[in-house]
């Protein structure tokens, strides 16, 4: 295997429960976004834009979707000899063998993986980001102040620095203080969830941290806290452009609307950084002779023939004549059947919303996100209100109440 | 089922579709918002199990070459069989150009002769149609012919030739045996319904015989010189398939033109994209957007375009702007294309990176569409 200066290990096996219904099958980095995009699609493209020819993936959860999804790798011009994408799963040694413990864990039942290429460092990212980042900059950063370990960070809200790794700098960037998600954080200034770690380092703290019981085997509690304290260098990097934690329903929806506000606030058409895609290989969009469509970003395979407002429509979506879609996002393959209105929603993928039925808000601007989750056949006239989560088993328990 | 390789000839009769075929065979030509015509070939090769696919190019072949690569899109860029390209010798008899389908098929002999698979599936590059070969290749069985010719039935043809013209095409008498008895080339008005789809079955060998014989004699045309002599004596046993879908040859600019309106209709686009996928290289163009003042109306658009006017009834390729204001109807728009606000457009096609600036106006006619070259600025 040849050598490579630097290879990245993106971590993938979490749940994303905050996403509800959304991850009820599949895995967080395989929750589609953007049209014709998934989650994954960005850190893979980051790494591929970046010259990172060597990504690990490493799933547990619900891992077919996003198994299927990566393949071979070849939509991120990652299917190469001397490298690519791989897909790692928990697996037996020996007698023993274990699932994923933690972050830390995936990551050191993986050494003999990252070893195969010898780097000098590792990129560790996770799955559930959308940003375009060069990471050859982070890593020069890197290099360039001898830190053992970089960490990417940007300002947050006061508000939301409690949900993140909140770290204090020195005035070299240096970092002097990080907690993993304080109640009363003394810094805005959050991780996320990029790191650079120079090999050697790693490894040593991975293995000591494998044979510590009492060790939750996680970056942001156990192995950054101990690298800090044995005083080795960290290092903050600075990354102002656009970064989104896509982990909640409402930050999805916000996230998919960032991309069709006006300018948009996160702009996908940009041909020095491409995201990458697997393609649906679906015929080009119809747009039918009533149909009304605005402020709206729909993709290949989509038939529309009612009106589409502010929205962002996924492949292979049919909305029927008389109904209505605005704010929402519709996932792959749904079905909006005549007279259904949604508003300030989102519709996973295989749905079929009957017809006259009504999703999410009915006041203008307000309400929490709706969400339908994957396979659900919405009954004709049903109605979701703000805020709620509904797949079929819901609708059948409601069903069997009323009978 | 007997295995067969396919081969798909791309004709050099080009000049009729103008500036459209000035840098690209009609193969290559850009259909339905993000496809080529050889993508709807390709892939009914590809969807009838066929998994070596010569692909006979002449003259302006960069383009098509350019599209198909390694035909990793048709799943075909495999260790054995996979696709071929066969491109003119240079220093050959004329350079760059063959006399016909059998000078092209004669120059081949070494791809036939080396391919394995006993059948070929022979179809010309210029039609668009969605289907599987496998039918008729079970047919060809069946009915033990020699030779089986796929024919576009009374009714698709009559639809044809009403909104079609200036086509030329060979017609089949074909007996209730499916047996054809004569074949008329290009008539003026023809004897007989069944129109040939330029697409036969034929096993390989028999072909390289009837290739060799044919042009030792100095004969040019696979149907015209080969098949009708055979048919004549009785020597060979000439069948015919109906083809019972949605099939358009493109020869003219006109037929160009309607092919790309037909598709606006729902039963063109269930008959050739519901049964069967078809594939294309692909662009990884982010999804399309429409801005606050769009308004389009019954029209395709492929992903990659900016919308902020009225579009209706248009095809708009990848990549597309249509500024403020601007009105684009019945138009084909190939990718790329950047109409600037207020312009005006009505029955004219683009062709790639056509720019139309701030309060420009073309206006054509529905039987006579303006056809604008590559890279032009107006």
């Amino acid at each position: 295997m040849l050598k490579k200066k630097c290879i990245a290990m993106l971590l993938a096996g979490g749940q994303g429960s905050r996403l509800g219904l959304l991850t009820k099958v599949v895995a967080k980095p395989a929750v589609p976004f953007g049209g014709k995009y998934r989650i994954i699609d960005f850190p893979l493209s980051n790494c591929s834009n970046s010259g990172i020819d060597v990504v690990g993936v490493l799933t547990q959860y619900q891992p077919l979707e996003l198994n299927r999804y990566i393949g071979a790798g070849q939509p991120w011009d990652l299917d190469l000899m001397n490298g690519g994408v791989y897909v790692l799963p928990p697996y037996m040694k020996g007698k023993s063998g274990e699932w994923y413990k933690g972050t830390a864990n995936s990551i050191f039942q993986n050494i003999a993986f990252i070893e195969q290429y010898d780097p000098d460092y590792v990129l560790v990212l996770s799955g559930d980001h959308i940003y375009k980042m060069d990471y050859r900059l982070m890593l020069n950063d890197h290099i360039e102040h001898q830190a053992d370990v970089t960490i990417a960070v940007r300002p947050v809200p006061w508000e939301e620095a409690p949900a993140f790794g909140i770290m204090s700098v020195d005035g070299e960037n240096r970092i002097t203080e990080f907690e993993e998600k304080p109640t009363r954080p003394k810094s805005n200034l959050a991780s996320m969830g990029v790191y650079v770690f120079s090999w050697p380092v790693l490894k040593k703290y991975l293995t000591e941290d494998d044979a510590d019981p009492d060790s939750k085997n996680d970056f942001g509690k156990n192995i950054i806290p101990k690298i800090l304290a044995d005083g080795l260098r960290l290092q903050a990097y600075s990354f102002e452009a656009y970064w989104k934690d896509v982990g909640t329903i409402a930050s999805l929806w916000e996230a998919n609307m960032d991309l069709i506000s006006y300018p948009p606030k996160f702009d996908l058409r940009d041909s020095r950084w491409p995201i990458y895609a697997r393609s649906p290989k679906m015929p080009a969009q119809f747009v039918g002779s009533v149909a009304e469509i605005q402020r709206s970003s729909i993709t290949e395979g989509c038939e529309i023939y009612g009106t589409v407002r502010h929205s962002v429509i996924f492949a292979g979506v049919t909305i029927e004549e008389g109904a209505v879609v605005e704010e929402s996002v519709i996932m792959p393959n749904t079905v909006v059947r005549r007279g259904a209105i949604i508003k300030r929603a989102i519709v996973a993928e295989n749905c079929e919303i009957g017809p006259g039925a009504l999703v999410g808000a009915t006041e203008a601007e307000s309400g929490e996100i709706a969400l339908v989750g994957q396979n659900t056949h919405v009954p004709a006239e049903y109605v979701i209100t703000a805020g709620e989560q509904i797949d079929t088993d819901v609708i059948e328990a409601r069903e069997a109440r009323k009978a | 089922m007997k295995d067969a390789l396919g081969i798909i000839y791309t004709s050099k009769d080009d000049l009729s579709l103008r500036e459209l075929t000035a840098h690209r065979s009609i193969a290559a030509l850009p259909v339905a918002g993000r496809y080529r015509i050889v993508d709807f070939l390709l892939s009914n090769m590809v969807n009838s199990g066929v998994r070596n696919v010569g692909v006979i190019t002449q003259r302006n072949y960069r383009s098509l070459m350019d599209h198909l690569g390694a035909g990793k899109e048709w799943d075909l860029h495999t260790r054995n069989n996979g696709l071929f390209i066969l491109p003119p010798f240079i220093n050959g008899e004329k350079g760059g150009e063959y006399s016909g389908a059998l000078e092209a098929l004669r120059a081949n002999f070494d791809y036939l002769r080396r391919s394995r698979q006993e059948l070929v599936v022979f179809t010309n590059g210029n039609a668009v149609y969605s289907t599987s070969y496998e039918p008729m290749l079970r047919q060809h069985e069946e009915t033990g012919a020699d030779v089986t010719i796929m024919y576009a039935s009374d009714a698709a043809r009559d639809q044809y030739l009403s909104s079609y013209a200036g086509n030329r095409h060979a017609y089949l008498n074909v007996d209730g045996d499916k047996r054809v008895t004569d074949i008329e080339i290009n008539p003026n008005a023809a004897s007989y319904g069944n129109m040939s789809m330029d697409v036969m079955v034929i096993k390989r060998t028999l072909l390289m015989h009837l290739v060799d014989q044919a042009y030792s004699q100095g004969m040019t045309d696979v149907y015209g010189d080969i098949l009708r002599a055979q048919i004549k004596t009785g020597m060979l046993d000439v069948r015919g398939y109906e083809f019972k879908g949605y099939y358009r040859r493109v020869e003219t600019v006109q037929g160009y033109y309607r092919l790309n309106m037909d598709i606006l209709g729902k039963y063109c686009r269930k008959a050739l994209f519901s049964d069967y996928p078809v594939y294309t290289k692909e662009r990884d163009e982010v999804p399309a957007v429409y801005g606050p003042t769009a308004k389009v109306k019954n029209s395709i658009v492929a992903d990659g375009c900016v919308i902020n006017g009225t579009v209706e009834n248009c095809i708009l390729f990848s990549g597309v702007k249509i500024g403020r204001g601007a009105v684009v109807k019945n138009s084909i728009l190939f990718q790329d294309s950047y109409i600037e606000d207020n312009v005006e457009l009505e029955y004219v096609i683009l062709d790639k990176v056509v720019t139309i600036r701030t309060g420009g106006r073309l206006i054509g006619q529905t039987q006579y569409p303006i056809v604008i070259g590559k890279n032009v600025t107006l």
